[in-house]
């Protein structure tokens, strides 16, 4: 017991390689998010997760495009005014502006190619009031933004995909959203992010002569319902199975029935090519961000039963595709919802899987012969096993202990992050140079001349930490890739080195050097 | 068995002048050639994707291929052939390139693309100004502790002095061996601080806070400093090397910028920082 108290710091050392193990070994105890919003993918044989770098992936960062007035005097009551007039004004969807109220005056946001200038204009002339006007979106609407393309992750069977509001410390501090994805590619992550995913249902149908399109069931109503698993009907065709509301179904079968659906001989005519009807037909259109993709005739049967009221009894229908992906695809926006706002990609990044892991296993080698090269060097320098031995052991368990601290915190290991702990390497084995020397540069005669002279090499170490840190502190909170995992990295080392491995390795040192005395 | 043994160099023997000149001569030819790529370019070094905007792909052509810019349908910027990867290439280009076409175009041309990274503009304008923030606050931090520290000018001083040479010239000698500033460079321009001024203050304590000749104070410091320093070195070749013959190009530059700063490092610290404390314990206290 003795013995565990004079060593306490060997003790602590000891303690704190277990914990590792324990983090770095034991099974189940990996989660599969990583908490700074990397994906990661977890490794086989280890609990550690590896970033983008490391695995593979692609990585999309993109801004919201709008802008917001502040100051807007907005209440429960008006909001749906003020929303429709600036909408007028800006000849924009309703879906394009957003009035919110709020308790530091309410918020006039405007969604899309709209300019700082153009919504003053559009608030002047309205006569609404407002602070100021300011590019980007509110954080309600971000949160709303983060939140629907998580939805349509899931929806869409993405592995391993992580979505994130972040913003920049300097300028105008913009903020991004970014997508990670492991094993997908940058196409298939852009699509996701930059398709709203509006679906509409239009029906296009004769009235005075023309063809007129009228909305007949929006996506918010579409919503309302069941939204079923792709499928495909008679015929091959694939569809997605959806079930009305009953109050929507109703109003469904009712502006069906008025535009003429149910007359005898509207089923079974539709001609629509190139944007347009033949003249007199009767077509259901589906709209995808206002892209036709799918027109159909109303069977007769079905005309039918909205007159006769049986469809409102039994409110389902299927919304036909002409694929299979694109029968996905609405699914997943129908069940998701679409984009209150649009994105516009800023930056991308892709890494092929199968390079990913090359990539793990090189900088693994490559960390392991750096710490050979230390190791050399250190034998060369005191050719004294018993000094070098105890001083490789001692740095290596610094790599350890981070390497556990990474895998408790889910923390994605990139390749910043590995020539970060090759750096840690470098500074804990200078560091120990320094005590050696220190302590060895006259003959020990007591543990008290030991006690002073280790004091002593502390203080350098203690100086050289500080500077390091607070060098790097800075970089740790900016949102700098690469910078960040790198600079975070480095201050653990340098905290764990100062606090806990040093100290031991100079409990080492003086009990193989005072031995017997 | 070879023996890492620390030279003992007889400071007396040299005037000050003879110690500052080669440190200071090899600062200014950096600076010079920093200058010179500024003037030509715009930028004091060549910068990479992530803060100028544009497109990267690495390509892999079928065998063969001896045109790769032949798919695209953007100017391509530049090509790097990838030393240690066989037909495998780095093409750039400008931010009017749609990233997502010209990948397309080279898969459809047969090639394969394990790696892209497209960044627009406005956001590297935005990365860049905030990693020069970053460096420079991480600069200003590490001068104050040093400050802090010694408490005096001139040891001080020394030691801010020397973290700027092995900035500085390892910038110089990216220019000439073409390695771009990205972020993970800029981390190792960073490591550079953290390293540089574990010898500087090693030194700066035992001439200092030490009782005892000047000149065994300095030759103790070395003993420790240039065994500390020459690890490093060790280790950051080691790691140039490797990466270098796996491909891994950012563990190179890494590499490579922290040998040339280490190297720095020796001569800044045991030619000028002595120097201006040999000055300073001599001369300049008595005044």
């Amino acid at each position: 017991m003795s013995a565990i108290r004079e060593y306490w710091r060997v003790t602590a050392l000891v303690v704190l390689l277990l914990l590792s193990s324990v983090a770095l070994f034991a099974p189940g105890l990996a989660e599969p998010a990583a908490e700074d919003g990397t994906v990661a993918q977890q490794s086989s044989a280890t609990n550690l997760q590896y970033g983008l770098d490391l695995s593979g992936g692609a990585r999309v960062r993109a801004t919201v495009d709008g802008v917001t007035a502040t100051g807007v005097n907005v209440t429960q009551d008006n909001q749906n005014e003020i929303t429709q007039t600036v909408a007028d004004e800006l000849d924009l969807r309703l879906a394009d502006v957003r009035a919110r109220p709020g308790q530091n005056g309410g918020t006039v946001e405007a969604f899309g190619e709209v300019s700082e200038s153009e919504l003053q204009t559009a608030l002047d002339n309205s006569g609404y009031e407002y602070d100021s006007v300011d590019p980007g979106v509110t954080e309600a609407t971000r949160t709303d933004i983060v939140e629907t393309l998580q939805a349509k992750i899931d929806a869409s069977g993405f592995a391993a995909a992580n979505v994130q509001d972040v913003q920049a410390q300097t300028g105008q501090g913009t903020h991004y959203i970014v997508v990670e994805a492991a094993n997908r590619n940058v196409s298939e992550v852009t699509d996701l992010m930059t398709s709203r995913g509006v679906v509409t249902i239009y029906a296009n149908f004769p009235r005075d002569g023309e063809q007129v399109n009228e909305t007949v069931l929006s996506q918010e109503q579409l919503q309302e319902g069941q939204i079923g698993v792709p499928t495909t009907v008679r015929g091959g065709q694939p569809a997605v199975p959806v079930t009305l509301s009953d109050d929507v179904a109703s109003q469904y079968a009712a502006d069906m029935t008025e535009y003429g659906f149910a007359d005898e001989g509207a089923g079974g005519t539709c001609e629509f090519e190139n944007g347009s009807a033949n003249e007199g037909d009767y077509c259901l259109l589906t709209v995808r961000d206002g892209e036709v993709v799918y027109s159909a005739s109303v069977v007769e049967e079905l005309g039918r039963s909205f007159a006769n009221g049986e469809f409102v009894k039994d409110p389902s229908f299927v919304i036909t595709a002409t694929s299979m992906e694109e029968a996905r695809q609405l699914n997943v926006d129908l069940r998701a919802g679409s984009l209150p706002a649009p994105l516009s990609v800023e930056d991308t990044f892709f890494m092929a899987p199968s390079m990913g892991s090359q990539f793990k296993t090189y900088s693994l080698i490559t960390g392991i012969l750096a710490v050979f090269a230390v190791s050399g060097a250190v034998f060369f320098r005191y050719r004294e096993p018993r000094i070098a031995l105890p001083m490789i052991v001692t740095a290596l368990s610094e790599v350890y202990i981070l390497l556990g601290f990474a895998a408790t915190v889910n923390l994605a290991l990139d390749l910043s992050h590995i020539a970060g702990l090759i750096a840690v390497v470098g500074t804990g084995v200078d560091d120990l140079v320094i005590i050696a020397d220190e302590v060895m540069a006259e003959q020990v005669s007591s543990r008290r001349v030991f006690q002073s002279r280790f004091r002593k090499a502390l203080w350098v170490i203690g100086a050289a930490a500080a500077t390091t840190i607070i060098a790097m502190s800075p970089l740790a909170v900016l949102s700098l890739g690469d910078l960040r995992g790198f600079a975070i990295i480095t201050i653990l080392g340098v905290i764990v080195g100062v606090v806990v491995t040093r100290p031991a390795y100079g409990d080492i040192l003086r009990r193989l050097l005072t031995m017997d005395r | 068995m070879p023996q890492l043994e620390v030279p003992e160099i007889d400071f007396s023997r040299y005037s000050n002048r003879q110690l500052v000149g080669p440190p200071v001569a090899v600062m200014l030819l950096a600076l010079v050639v920093i200058g010179a790529t500024f003037a030509m370019t715009g930028t004091p070094v060549a910068l990479d994707t992530e803060f100028t905007g544009g497109t990267e792909l690495r390509v892999v052509a079928p065998d063969g291929q001896t045109d790769v810019t032949q798919p695209f349908s953007a100017e391509v910027q530049s090509v790097q052939p990838v030393q240690t990867e066989e037909n495998t290439f780095i093409v750039s280009f400008d931010p009017s390139a749609d990233p997502e076409q010209q990948q397309q175009l080279a898969e459809d041309a047969g090639f394969e693309v394990p790696m892209s990274s497209s960044t627009s503009p406005t956001f590297g304008e935005s990365t860049q100004r905030m990693a020069l923030i970053g460096v420079g606050v991480a600069f200003l931090g590490m001068s104050l502790v040093v400050f802090a520290l010694f408490r005096t000018f001139v040891p001080s001083i020394a030691v801010v002095v020397s973290a700027f040479g092995d900035i500085v010239v390892p910038i110089a000698l990216m220019n000439i061996f073409g390695i771009k500033l990205s972020l993970g460079t800029v981390a190792a321009l960073l490591m550079l601080i953290g390293y540089s001024v574990d010898s500087d203050i090693l030194l700066n304590n035992h001439v200092l806070r030490r009782s005892g000749d000047f000149y065994e104070s300095v030759r103790r410091a070395m003993r420790t400093g240039v065994t500390m320093t020459v690890t490093s070195i060790a280790a950051m070749i080691v790691m140039a090397v490797v990466a270098y013959l796996f491909g891994i190009q950012l563990l190179t530059s890494i590499g490579l910028i922290l040998v040339f700063g280490l190297v720095t490092d020796l001569v800044n610290t045991y030619m000028m920082n002595v120097t201006l404390l040999r000055w300073y314990k001599f001369e300049g206290v008595t005044r």
